[in-house]
């Protein structure tokens, strides 16, 4: 029994229509014949039919390759393969299952040529993994960016009203206020975890997706939160996906039923219990930490306020800061707010500079992207420079750390002081608001310029720019 | 999806007069204008013909499945003629043509039909297959095993 041969084929011609199926009737019909076992994937104009596994290829004896069209060898590395015109597989199938067999008898595949393509096709494989989870990254951060960008003009043009005018119901600054902060900042994180997840599960990992980039938010984990809850929904969905069969009548219950529900619980509760905790840790550990370093050197201060502000643009470590800011505002001390504003503009301005001047280094999208970034900088909305930030963290965060922290010792160590919490440039000509207006503006350009320079040292030049 | 829904009687001719694979494959196109599947003629010939040049549709054992893909044509459709001189179509195995099938679809097919389409090639592989659609006396015989794949 064991020495029975097996063989895998593919056919293909160009029409599709019907020498591919031909072929492989022909092919079944004297393996049959020949007491060998054949496995034949038709690529016809149905698209891929009966495709070969990984398992059938790997018993294989030997591959036949009939057809009129380009076919792939990639998947039958190490094998022997017998390649022919689809015709001939019609015309002498037996022959060519002979023809097959011998051919792998003698061995005619070399081993290092095999291994040496077996190298290159890990390789190759491992490469395609680094540009697959860049490129759920990029899918998320793409349909995410017209919500930080509608949202944040809509925020920044309620600022034009007064500072504090959002604050009164029933305004047109209030109605601004809610599009862009209530409504299209909450649907940011979101948006961003469901297309990371569409992009690895399609469309089964939309809904698990955007509910954990939803938990994400409201446990105040911020846009890296959201980047975990997005690949968590992708790959439990997927692997879900993989694992469960149904009969075939249940089928269809499984995008619609099965996997959201299962792949939202999961994901749900991971985020629940395993997100949860240490985001509220680092925040409440954060914050007293703050609060012990009231009397600490005033540059110090500043730079790791700066820091933290940038770090995760609206999460728990941004919060931390801020709360800490808002806090010592009612002890009547204003120079760490005017640090926490001054670090808290400069990363989308930063980011808004570098796509002018080291345009190579960006793609087209984050340059126009860039636009609205200036606009949000100065209105001291950091989120304009989460897209950028999302899809490259690790570039992209530690530059806009060192341009906030610049900023932030700066303002500390020029004695700039801020009574309002909020506000960007708004808030400067407004008189008695600022301290030491000159050199506080001063700290945010040289932020800026620093984050700019960053991005010039850590961004590679993009091909094809 | 049943293969009635590609032939009928009206596209069955049992009788082929062409002698030449010219003439043989625009005698079985001339078939598919008069029962309205085709509207453009000179275009369907030609995509015909070009398929040809690519390669020959002639596959051996008494077998030619000429076969075209085209706007031109308004519904999935097969039309079956047979030869009973045989003519000589160019054939892979180089011996004369029996059995005719025009395939014709439009650009834009549905998978249904596609795979109907798989089918009927697959059962041409078959001796025995062949063997009844030559013995068949009347169109009505050919659906008869038409129907039966």
């Amino acid at each position: 029994m064991s020495d029975k041969k097996k063989i895998v084929a593919v056919t293909s011609c160009p029409t599709g229509i019907a020498h591919t199926y031909m072929a492989s009737e022909s092919l079944e019909e004297a393996a049959k014949k020949m007491n060998v076992d054949i496995s034949v994937e038709t690529q016809g104009s149905v698209g891929v039919e009966n495709e070969l596994s990984e398992q059938d290829i790997k018993e294989a004896d030997a591959v036949i390759i009939a057809a009129d069209t380009n076919v792939s060898h990639e998947r039958f590395v190490g094998k022997y393969i017998e390649e022919v015109a689809v015709a001939d597989a019609i015309n002498d199938a037996e022959a060519l299952i002979n023809k097959a067999l011998e051919g792998a008898e003698k061995g005619e595949v070399k081993e290092d040529v095999a291994l040496e393509a077996q190298v290159e096709d890990e390789k190759a494989k491992r490469k395609q993994k680094r540009t697959g989870a860049y490129k759920h990254l990029m899918t998320g951060v793409s349909f995410m960016l017209p919500f930080v960008v509608a949202g944040g003009l809509a925020i920044a043009i309620s600022f034009v009203f007064g500072i504090d005018a959002a604050e009164e119901s029933g305004t047109l600054a209030a109605a601004l206020m809610q599009i862009g902060g209530d409504a299209a900042f909450a649907l940011m994180v979101p948006i961003l975890a469901g297309y990371i997840s569409f992009s690895i599960a399609d469309r089964p990992g939309i809904a698990p997706g955007m509910i954990g980039g939803m938990m994400a938010s409201q446990l105040e984990a911020g846009f890296l939160g959201g980047i975990i809850a997005g690949f968590l929904a992708g790959y439990v969905t997927q692997f879900l996906k993989e694992k469960i069969s149904l009969p075939k009548n249940l089928e269809g219950l499984m995008p619609i039923l099965v996997l959201p529900f299962l792949a939202s619980l999961a994901v749900g509760l991971l985020m629940i219990y395993l997100i949860g905790p240490p985001v509220q840790a680092i925040m409440t550990g954060l914050e007293s930490w703050l609060q012990g370093m009231t009397d600490a050197n005033a540059a110090l201060l500043g730079l790791i306020l700066g820091a933290m502000m940038a770090f995760d643009m609206g999460g728990p470590v941004n919060k931390a800061a801020y709360t800490f800011g808002v806090g010592l505002l009612g002890s009547n001390i204003f120079a760490p707010m005017a640090a926490i504003m001054a670090a808290g503009m400069t990363p989308p301005l930063g980011l808004a500079l570098a796509t002018v001047l080291f345009k190579d280094r960006f793609t087209r999208q984050e340059i126009e992207a860039g636009k609205p970034a200036w606009v949000m900088g100065i209105s001291f909305i950091t989120e304009g420079a989460i897209p950028f930030a999302a899809a490259d963290p690790i570039r992209v965060i530690p530059s806009i750390m060192t341009g906030s922290a610049v900023t932030g010792a700066l303002s500390m160590l020029f004695g700039a002081g801020l009574r309002a919490p909020h506000g960007g440039i708004f808030v400067l000509p407004i008189p008695g608001v600022v301290t030491n207006l000159g050199l506080y503006a001063l700290a945010i350009v040289a932020g800026t310029i620093v984050t700019a320079l960053m991005l010039r040292i850590t961004k590679p030049k993009l091909k094809n720019a | 999806m049943e293969v009635n829904e590609f032939i009928n009687q009206d596209l069955i001719k049992m009788e082929l007069q062409s002698k030449d694979k010219d003439s043989v494959i625009e005698e079985m196109i001339d078939i598919m204008v008069e029962n309205g599947i085709v509207s453009d003629k000179e275009e369907v010939v030609q995509k015909a013909m070009e398929r040809e040049a690519k390669g020959t549709t002639g596959v051996g054992r008494g077998v030619a499945i000429p076969h075209v893909k085209s706007n031109a044509v308004k519904k999935a459709a097969v039309a079956f003629g047979r030869s009973s001189e045989g003519i000589d179509y160019d054939s892979m195995d180089e011996k004369p043509s029996y059995l005719f099938f025009l395939i014709t679809v439009p650009e834009e097919s549905h998978n249904e039909h596609l795979k109907i389409l798989a089918q009927l090639s697959r059962n041409l592989v078959h001796d025995d297959f062949r063997d009844s659609l030559l013995e068949a006396e009347s169109a009505e015989d050919v659906m008869e095993i038409l129907e039966a794949i």
